[in-house]
């Protein structure tokens, strides 16, 4: 090589655009002087914060790992289960057969759709009950003052306190008598009732529908039910879809309920029908339950997932922009 | 249209709270009346009252002829302003205008032309189509007064329409909201804590204090007359200076006692003020406002024996137009006594100044020479000169 030949060489490669290497470099550089800056979040020194990331991730592992196990073992047979490492997939590849068996009468049980579509019909009954309720009452005790609005109100949240089971008791035996034993609405109708629903829908409520947004109307010449539904009800509509997330939620989960009230296996939802699999599973050795169990209760939790993906776009902050100044 | 008629008209929360009590006031058809005082004088509450946003707990209101004690809000035929604006966050501008027609069940094509023509008084043409959240704040102003006048009520009402917008674009809007006060020719309520806006917008201006009325008047009766030490120094900007003082007989007239000096009263303001001859003797308050205190040397003549002031002054604020002598002399401020002097004088009193000690404004001509630090004479216009009661605070 030519030392004219170098020299153009040098040249080049001082006109090139520098390297992706050379970029990266530089990016590196520059991110490790911004790391010497002490990153403050929220006012935290940057050891809390990595504590607090790093507690996070824990947690979020310690949730993760039931949904992974089910997930690799609903592609397994029986006796993989059992004999297989539990967080690692074993051939034979059976997802597809078990998802298929989901379908058939398993020891005349009744079938898991069958069960499905109760738990969807329960879930969707009593949440939209529920929401409606909810808005109803929380709008009520948020801008209407009557007498006796707030012990009510107090008498609301201290439902809250009461756990499910205590009242479950007297409440079949209500249901005895006035024979919502064996009957949906016999689950519907309880599980319209929110405490926490009412009490999430006042505060959010006393937060996004202003006062005066409401007097307004009134002096415009609308009526209460008009500013219901035309002025407030739009406002409302993120508190609206979290109690129903949560009511929708807590009724597909609900197992307490139903195992008082249904002793018929049509009426059964997904969380009594897994139960009785679970039972014929543990009884009889050489049907092959285990498999249906893992993905039946795989197919059960992701409607809830589901539901809550669609849902989370109306956690937008921001839907009174415009309507008061600050 | 309508005028408006407050009889005795009270509020009382359920704690027990008077807001208002026993206001008398009547806005004639066209007129406009501004309710002015500091926060929490009941002034809103009045309005939400003739709204009917707030019940009425005795006393009587009456659009024209007509008690509308119990009438429900959208009875009234009153139309209302809100500070927040309150716009429908998800309403466009043009469903907010006409939301009232809307509810009135006005066909379609004549709510159209309506809110058509409401937007255009206002300027909003342009906008009808956008959401709240997409306007500044001056043009959401606009939209809350469209909303207001498109119905053509008979009785408009402002809760402080203007305290959200800066300074400069709240000047522009006052005129805008006369104009459109006069478009409508109604009665209006304005509701403001700003004196300013008070005093250039009124027809008419009622001091509320603590829910009860302590002045109706015109803006310059208000200024130039004040019923007392509380309107005296709540009206006007820089306020009145106010001290203790006393009347004092001396060989040839009355003299104004302030601190270690003596100021000689004309006859002839003795001769307008004829119950000023009770107090000789007695002590008072004086109430002396900025512009009744001049430099001597840029005046057109010197000032008459016994009407100078002399005083230490501690900072010229020079504002171009005039400049704000900042001053102390010897007589205390209206402190004691009444629970009016005494709320004066927590609002001027600043911990540099020592009791028995007064600070005091004069508003001077741009052209005189007296600096910070001077101790300097300053001319009085003993005409201007108001005094009070030094226990019930009232003008006398």
């Amino acid at each position: 090589m030519t030392a004219t030949s170098v020299g153009i060489d040098v040249h080049d490669v001082a006109v090139a655009p520098p390297s992706k290497r050379a970029l990266k470099r530089q990016q590196r550089r520059q991110d490790r002087e911004a790391e010497m800056i002490p990153v403050r979040i929220y006012g935290l020194r940057k050891g809390t914060v990595t504590l607090v990331t790093l507690l996070c991730v824990l947690f979020a592992v310690f949730t993760l790992i039931p949904i992974a196990w089910i997930v690799i073992n609903s592609t397994k047979t029986q006796s993989n289960i059992f004999e297989s490492f539990g967080f690692w997939f074993a051939s034979p590849f059976e997802f597809f057969h078990n998802f298929s068996l989901l379908f058939q009468d398993v020891d005349g049980d009744g079938t898991y759709i069958q069960w499905l579509g109760n738990t969807a019909l329960y879930a969707g009954l009593g949440g939209i009950g529920a929401t409606a309720l909810s808005t109803f009452a929380g709008y009520g005790f948020a801008r209407f003052h009557f007498r006796g609005s707030k012990a009510l109100f107090y008498f609301v949240i201290a439902a809250l306190l009461v756990p499910i089971a205590a009242i479950t008791l007297p409440l079949y035996f209500v249901y005895a008598k006035v024979g919502l034993i064996n009957s949906i609405w016999g689950m519907v109708l309880p599980s319209m009732v929110s405490p926490v629903g009412v009490y999430l829908m006042k505060v959010f409520i006393d937060a996004s529908v202003p006062q005066e947004l409401m007097d307004a109307a009134r002096m415009d010449g609308a009526g209460e039910l008009r500013i219901f539904y035309r002025l407030a009800l739009p406002l409302m509509v993120p508190g609206l879809m979290t109690v129903l997330l949560l009511s929708v939620v807590g009724i597909w989960n609900n197992y307490f309920l139903p195992l008082v009230i249904f002793s018929e296996n049509t009426l059964y939802p997904l969380t009594e029908g897994l139960g009785l699999w679970a039972q014929h599973a543990s009884t009889s050795g050489d049907a092959q339950i285990y498999p249906l169990l893992v993905i039946g209760g795989l197919v059960t939790i992701i409607p809830s997932i589901l539901l809550f993906l669609v849902l989370q776009r109306y956690w937008r902050s921001g839907a009174l922009l415009g309507s008061i100044a600050n | 249209m309508a005028d408006v008629t407050l009889e005795q008209l009270t509020k009382v929360y359920a704690n027990g709270v008077v807001a208002v009590r026993g206001l008398d006031l009547h806005v004639d058809d066209g007129e406009f009346v501004v309710l002015v005082g500091p926060s929490g004088c009941g002034k809103t509450t009045a309005l939400r009252m003739i709204a009917g946003l707030e019940e009425i707990t005795s006393g009587r209101l009456l659009f024209g002829d007509r008690v509308v004690n119990d009438v429900s809000p959208k009875d009234r035929d009153a139309a209302m302003v809100f500070q927040n604006y309150a716009l429908y966050p998800h309403l466009s501008v043009y469903d907010n205008i006409g939301f009232s027609l809307e509810m009135r069940r006005v066909p379609k094509a004549d709510r159209d032309a309506k809110v058509r023509d409401a937007a255009e008084a206002l300027g909003l043409t342009e906008m009808l189509d956008r959401k709240p959240r997409q306007l500044s704040g001056g043009q959401r102003q606009r939209v809350a007064m469209g909303r207001a006048i498109v119905r053509e009520p008979s009785v408009f009402l402002m809760d402080e329409p203007l305290s959200n917008l800066d300074a400069k674009l709240r000047v522009q809007m006052r005129s805008e909201v006369l104009r459109v006060h006069r478009r409508l020719g109604v009665a209006t309520l304005y509701v403001t804590h700003d004196q300013t806006e008070a005093m250039t917008m009124g027809d008419r201006v009622v001091v509320l204090r603590d829910g009860v009325l302590q002045q109706n008047a015109a803006p310059r009766e208000l200024y130039q007359a004040p019923n007392n030490l509380f309107v005296a120094t709540f009206i006007g900007s820089p306020s009145m200076n106010v001290y203790q003082g006393a009347l004092e007989r001396i060989d040839d007239g009355v003299a104004v006692v302030l601190g270690s000096q003596r100021l000689l009263l004309p006859a002839s303001f003795l001769a307008e003020h004829p119950s000023l001859n009770a107090y000789l003797g007695r002590k008072l308050i004086v109430g002396l406002r900025p512009e009744h205190l001049t430099d001597p040397a840029t005046g057109a003549r010197p000032p008459e024996p016994g009407t100078t002031l002399v005083a230490n002054v501690d900072l010229v604020e020079a504002l171009g137009s005039e400049e704000l002598a900042h001053f102390s002399i010897d007589a205390p401020l209206a402190q004691e006594g009444s629970k009016a002097s005494r709320h004066v004088a927590a609002e001027l009193l600043d911990g540099s100044t020592a009791p028995g000690f007064g600070s005091g404004i004069a508003r001077l001509d741009p052209l005189t020479a007296i600096r910070s630090g001077d101790r300097a004479t300053f001319a009085v216009q003993m005409h201007g000169m108001r005094f009070f009661d030094i226990e019930s605070g009232e003008a006398i």
